[in-house]
């Protein structure tokens, strides 16, 4: 192609997107630690997302694949499905059911955010909703306590339809803080007591005060017959419609599954008996004094993690999990930089060997 | 995720603190570092602030 062919309008739409898309996982391909978990408050199923929630009502949480609907023909074969279980239909003033996908705050200052040049944001998805009516996404950014709210409709009862919604630039308040701690976030309600909806909807950025923040949102966990399903999450700088928002970049899963890694990493499945045993780590005894972890992560974390179901065994072949042991277990203490270096402490005062065979590590934001 | 308790744990035979045990309403046990940046002991802040109390090591 000759380049006087390019338009303009191209390299306006290429120069709007960097190189890698701004929500990871957004596909919902990787689900590192469960494709299925009854919904509790902090709880993660497919990478990245949170759920949050207080009520008196129950769900489950999977990885769904996708076969059929309009998100599969746009190219998604996976989305987030939350099935209510047992129903609420009314919530008390602090209950809730949201879940949120936090940002680095080193991440996203190509907005500008809280200076005269704050870009317009596009959030747009793909949703599936048994319920129809109105729905609240509610943009925060934590540094300076602001928040702007924008409503969708589900039109039609359990029929993807996708939303594009626009976020205004916030030119107020503090600058996004330039490192790893969370710098914005954009959290979905699919119900919310008066807590969170007795105001007036915020539809412009300002001070959070939650009554403003999911005014006229509808109850999905009304009924055990209600689901709802969302995938196709793509975040975008500037204001784009329908018709004008870039395509959702996908990527390889490997590409994907790698930027997910930084969040949460998991060899605790490794086996630690026969055969198929993988070893980490060799802890020779020295009546219990503490070793070192060289344990290397396959990508650096973005904090110190939190390390959960250690796997280990002693040569006399005795296994267990440390997580449910505590106690009696031979690893008292683990604990690893964003590199995998740390201190693994031994309580065990014979003269075995502790093998390593690997843990869950999650330095989520 | 829901805590149950948390408790101290110090270096093996060393007074010197190395990382909070946190174990959460299924008894699970996550081994938390002294990390401001790890959401799990911002979590374990907040759940002090809110009148609960660390366990002194062993």
């Amino acid at each position: 192609m000759a380049l006087s062919k390019i338009s303009n309008d191209m390299f306006t739409t290429i120069s709007s997107s960097s190189s890698k898309p701004i929500i990871i996982n957004g596909d919902q391909s990787v689900s590192q630690r469960t494709t299925s978990v009854s919904a509790s408050d902090g709880v993660y199923c497919t990478d990245r997302i949170k759920h949050t929630l207080s009520n008196d009502g129950a769900a489950t949480i999977t990885q769904e694949s996708l076969s059929s609907g309009n998100a599969f023909t746009d190219g998604f074969a996976n989305a987030l499905k939350i099935d209510v279980t047992t129903a609420d239909g009314s919530l008390s003033a602090a209950q809730k059911y949201h879940f949120r996908y936090n940002i680095e705050g080193q991440d996203i200052q190509h907005i500008k955010k809280g200076t005269a040049s704050a870009e317009k944001l596009t959030l747009a998805f793909w949703v599936k909703a048994t319920k129809t009516g109105t729905n609240i996404v509610r943009c925060y950014t934590a540094d300076s306590d602001r928040s702007c709210s924008v409503a969708y409709t589900v039109s039609s009862s359990d029929t993807w339809e996708k939303k594009i919604l626009n976020f205004p630039a916030d030119t107020a308040g503090t600058v996004i803080a330039d490192d790893n701690t969370v710098g914005m976030t954009f959290t979905w309600a699919l119900a919310g007591g008066s807590n969170f909806s007795s105001g007036t909807l915020a539809t412009a950025w300002a001070s959070n005060t939650s009554a403003n923040d999911f005014v006229g949102q509808v109850n999905n966990l009304d009924s055990t017959s209600n689901n709802f399903h969302i995938t196709g999450i793509q975040l975008e700088i500037g204001e784009f419609s329908s018709t004008s928002i870039p395509p959702f970049q996908h990527e390889s899963y490997g590409d994907n599954f790698t930027r997910c890694l930084r969040y949460y990493q998991d060899d605790a499945l490794y086996s630690n008996s026969g055969d198929t045993a993988i070893m980490e780590g060799l802890l020779t005894n020295d009546g219990g004094n503490f070793r070192h972890l060289w344990k290397q992560f396959i990508v650096p974390m973005r904090a110190a993690p939190t390390i959960a179901s250690v796997n280990w065994r002693d040569d006399t072949g005795s296994s267990t999990d440390a997580s449910t042991q505590q106690g009696s277990q031979l690893v008292t203490y683990l604990t690893a930089d964003v590199y995998g270096r740390g201190n693994v402490g031994s309580g065990d005062s014979d003269t075995n060997s502790i093998y390593f065979h690997g843990a869950t590590y999650s330095a989520e934001l | 995720m829901e805590i149950k308790s948390v408790k101290k744990v110090n270096l093996t035979n060393k007074n010197v603190l190395d990382h909070y045990d946190l174990t959460d309403t299924n008894d699970k046990i996550h081994h938390v570092p002294l990390d401001p940046n790890n959401s799990d002991y911002q979590l374990i802040l907040a759940w002090v602030a809110d009148g609960n109390t660390i366990a002194e090591a062993d």
